[in-house]
């Protein structure tokens, strides 16, 4: 059943590759109506998307089954419609995730499959496709193919240059993706330009202080730190981190406090979330990490800094119930602090977070190593 | 490229024009002589016709708002930016509040205003710099020069915010000796009066004084720190106490007015000194406290006369004046406003005039002594006329009418009380005429007043007119 032969396919009929559109000569058993090239695309779309959404592509697929009324008809197409809205959002969601944990490979297929349908939904030339361009070159860049990228990037600008009601939020996506291009270009003041448009997109669609806006200043301080202009990268990694720090701390004390609040009253305990999705915790957890690296090889007379990153990730690790790592974040601050004697602000975070009772089991560890630092 | 000598061409004075005005045109190389060789191509359309580069095309698509924030964004200044944006959100907050409140907003918004941001641009971004390098100096010299940039009536706010930036900046200086500190404390000190919040405002004042205690700062215009500062405080205490005075919260009042008083001789300026005493005095008038209103106010005007001047003197009258009137002390009082009167007409105010002309006039009125009273508010209406105002015109007219009637009253009383056929003449004759009766005790006859003197008072004519009808 897996095979097919393109030749016994009905005149008219052609049967596409999923991944690269060529003739089909495999076909997936689960659903029946996807098809593919050959075992390498299978895999691929397979490991990246089409597991996922294997089931929820027949409907979509298959002829609609025949309806007696147009009310029936009408709300058979709305179904449709939604479902078909919904793969939009959760392609582009798994897609952007690997991009920001690096599987640019993995990302291809479903950005791709955003892309299309994307276009069945809103047409050709709608500002609706921008993101998924957007997310195609960010993998063909990672991937380093940057001509590619280049092709989707002036595809997508395109987009944006012609319509007249593009939000904010896709200009400022846009112009980070060309600045990216740029950096991969080595053609850094372009990408200064399209970074700042970028950051003033962002602050206006979401302000200046959050942590959509972070993004930018990272990759302008990532581009001030190749050019060695150590003192202004640094001002904008303080920035992000922040940024960062405000975010997840102050979503730490309303959980906190949340969980004080209701226990009592219905029972019910508050699990853990850092209020953001999972490409945006993916995010966070790259661009804290390469700014740690960065600080601890350059700055030592400012371990302050080291300290606020440590902290913001110790809480992000914390949020996303990753507890073994929360602790590594922990415990690697006090040394810092200790060495340095200017601040001691971690250790409380560092008993607060036993204390919320949820990391029973790496406790003992804590308090040995707290015993040992006091 | 090889040009060939210019071929003469016949133009007409009209083709001349339009080819100066274009731009690609170049004058010294008409288009003929341009042979073009295989590669030069290029060359001559880089030189002559130019398209448009990446920064003009955005300069030309995008507001000037946002070539300003990119601009200051490409070079790193995330400060600059953040502080610039949040300005303009600011704007947007103030404006909706004022369409709240269904008021029309005048104010343009900064992004139409290119000079307003190309100034933001230029000093916010130095202070940034200068901010990274650490020199809190500069910094401070730029935010400040942005402040007074923004220092006229429709964007205050904006220079408040800067002002609150230099104080934070201020506070990191230290090589100075703290003289930017005391600057910022003044601004500070400005703002909040400006605001209406005396007590703020009195803390840093306070602070700013007594940083510049001791010290021989000037600022800008050469004047000493530690004078403006003296001058600030003791006005800000006065508006505090006036406050105060106003919830009858005397004790306070005066407390802070001694404080102001020492303020103000430690700063060495007289005036400013006679200043403060003048109004301790008032606010121990307002309490009660004659006596020790007297003696401050006699400091003032001892002051006052030292330094020679009259006006103040003039003032230090009139206060004293009032005490004397509330002790019941009134010919002292009279003694003192007359002086006062002398004083404010020998210096042309009017107003001071008219204002000690009727408090001398009241007085003589409760002693009874209606002529001079009449004189006096008489004095008051007629500098009034001068000074045409007619609130002032109606109010001495209507003291002037009492004073009158007052003087008339004792003569028609008279005249009833003896009941004898020459005083019913006269009633009856002044009943017709309804003219002046000037009291004569000893004759007990009434004398018509003269003409001119019935024409100086437009009311009693008109009274006079009206009367047949009435009767």
């Amino acid at each position: 059943m897996n095979v097919i032969y393109p030749l016994a396919v009905p005149k008219g009929r052609r049967l596409c590759c999923e991944v690269c559109e060529a003739p089909a000569e495999r076909m997936c058993t689960a659903c029946t109506v996807t098809y593919y090239c050959g075992p390498v695309h299978q895999k691929a779309d397979w490991g990246s998307i089409h597991a996922k959404i294997c089931q929820l592509l027949i409907p979509l697929r298959t002829s609609m089954p025949f309806f007696n009324s147009e009310e029936e008809r009408q709300h058979g197409l709305q179904q449709l419609q939604r479902r078909q809205e919904h793969l939009i959002e959760f392609c582009y969601t798994v897609a952007q995730k690997y991009l920001f944990e690096g599987r640019h490979e993995d990302a291809v297929p479903a950005a791709l499959h955003s892309l299309r349908f994307r276009m069945n939904v809103h047409g050709l030339s709608s500002v609706e496709l921008v993101p998924a361009y957007l997310l195609l070159a960010e993998a063909s860049l990672g991937l380093g193919r940057i001509v590619q990228a280049e092709e989707y990037l002036s595809q997508a600008q395109w987009t944006v240059l012609k319509s007249t009601d593009c939000s904010n939020a896709t200009h400022s996506l846009l112009h980070r993706n060309l600045g990216l291009l740029y950096i991969a270009k080595k053609n850094l003041e372009e990408a200064r330009y399209h970074l700042a448009n970028d950051i003033y997109f962002a602050s206006c669609a979401f302000g200046t202080e959050d942590v959509r806006t972070s993004g930018g200043y990272f990759h302008l301080a990532n581009i001030f730190y190749s050019l060695k202009k150590m003192e202004l990268a640094d001002t904008l990694y303080t920035k992000v981190s922040e940024i960062w720090y405000t975010y997840l701390s102050s979503h730490y004390q309303a959980l906190l406090h949340a969980r004080t609040q209701q226990t009592d009253l219905l029972g019910k305990q508050f699990m853990n979330d850092t209020g953001l999705d999972e490409a945006q915790e993916a995010e966070a957890i790259r661009i804290l990490t390469s700014i740690l690296i960065i600080q601890e090889s350059t700055s030592t007379q400012a371990p302050q800094k080291g300290i606020l990153i440590l902290k913001t990730l110790g809480i992000l690790y914390y949020l996303m119930l990753e507890f073994s790592k929360a602790q590594v974040a922990a415990v690697s601050q006090p040394p810092v602090a200790v060495r340095t004697q200017a601040d001691r602000t971690a250790v409380p975070l560092l008993k607060r977070m036993p204390a919320t009772g949820q990391a029973l089991n790496i406790q003992h560890g804590w308090h040995g190593q707290l015993s040992s630092l006091l | 490229m090889a040009t060939f000598p210019p071929l003469s061409m016949t133009r007409t004075k009209l083709a001349v024009l339009a080819r100066q005005k274009l731009p690609c045109s170049s004058k010294s190389i008409p288009r003929a002589q341009l042979i073009k060789e295989k590669d030069d191509i290029d060359y001559y359309l880089e030189q002559n016709i130019k398209g448009l580069s990446k920064e003009e095309v955005a300069a030309h698509r995008n507001s000037y708002k946002k070539s300003i924030c990119v601009d200051m964004l490409r070079d790193g200044f995330h400060k600059s930016f953040t502080e610039l944006f949040s300005l303009m959100e600011q704007w947007d907050k103030l404006r909706e509040a004022a369409q709240a409140r269904s008021l029309f907003w005048l104010q343009r918004p900064l992004e139409d205003q290119p000079d307003k941001l190309d100034n933001f641009y230029h000093y916010l971004t130095k202070a940034e710099a200068a901010e990274r390098k650490g020199y809190y100096e500069e910094v401070y010299n730029n935010l400040y020069a942005l402040a007074c940039y923004f220092d006229n009536s429709e964007d205050k706010w904006v220079r408040n915010h800067f002002y609150e930036r230099c104080f934070k900046i201020a506070q990191l200086i230290k090589v100075d000796g703290g003289k930017k500190e005391a600057e910022a404390e003044a601004h500070m000190g400005l703002l909040y009066e400006e605001e209406g919040e005396l007590l703020k405002a009195a803390e840093h004042y306070e602070a700013f004084h007594e940083l510049t205690q001791g010290r021989l700062w000037k600022d800008a215009t050469g004047q000493f720190l530690n004078l403006i500062a003296c001058e600030s405080l003791v006005r800000t205490y006065r508006l505090l106490s006036d406050r105060m005075l106003q919830n009858r919260d005397y004790k306070q009042a005066i407390k802070i007015l001694i404080k102001a008083s020492e303020i103000a001789r430690e700063g060495n300026d007289r005036s400013m000194e006679g200043e403060a005493s003048y109004y301790l005095g008032l606010a121990h008038l307002a309490s009660g406290e004659y006596e020790t209103a007297l003696s401050v106010l006699d400091r003032y005007s001892e002051i006052s006369t030292s330094l020679d001047d009259e006006l103040s003197l003039g003032r230090a009258y009139e206060a004293m004046a009032k005490v004397l009137q509330s002790q019941g002390e009134m010919t002292e009082a009279i003694k003192y406003l007359e002086k006062f009167v002398v004083i404010a007409r020998n210096n042309f105010k009017s107003l001071d005039v008219i204002q000690a002309c009727t408090m001398l006039g009241d007085i003589y009125n409760e002693k009874g002594q209606y002529n001079k009273a009449s004189d006096y508010f008489q004095q008051a209406f007629s500098t009034a006329m001068e000074v045409t105002k007619t609130t002032l015109m109606d109010e001495t007219k209507v003291h002037y009418g009492i004073a009158r009637a007052h003087q008339m009253m004792l003569t028609m009383n008279g005249y009833i009380e003896s009941a004898d056929m020459n005083s019913l003449n006269c009633l009856l004759s002044w009943k017709e005429t309804r003219t002046q009766v000037e009291y004569d005790p000893i004759l007990g006859e009434a004398r018509k007043a003269t003409e001119d003197n019935i024409y100086q008072f437009p009311d009693a004519q008109e009274e006079t007119r009206r009367s047949p009808e009435n009767q």
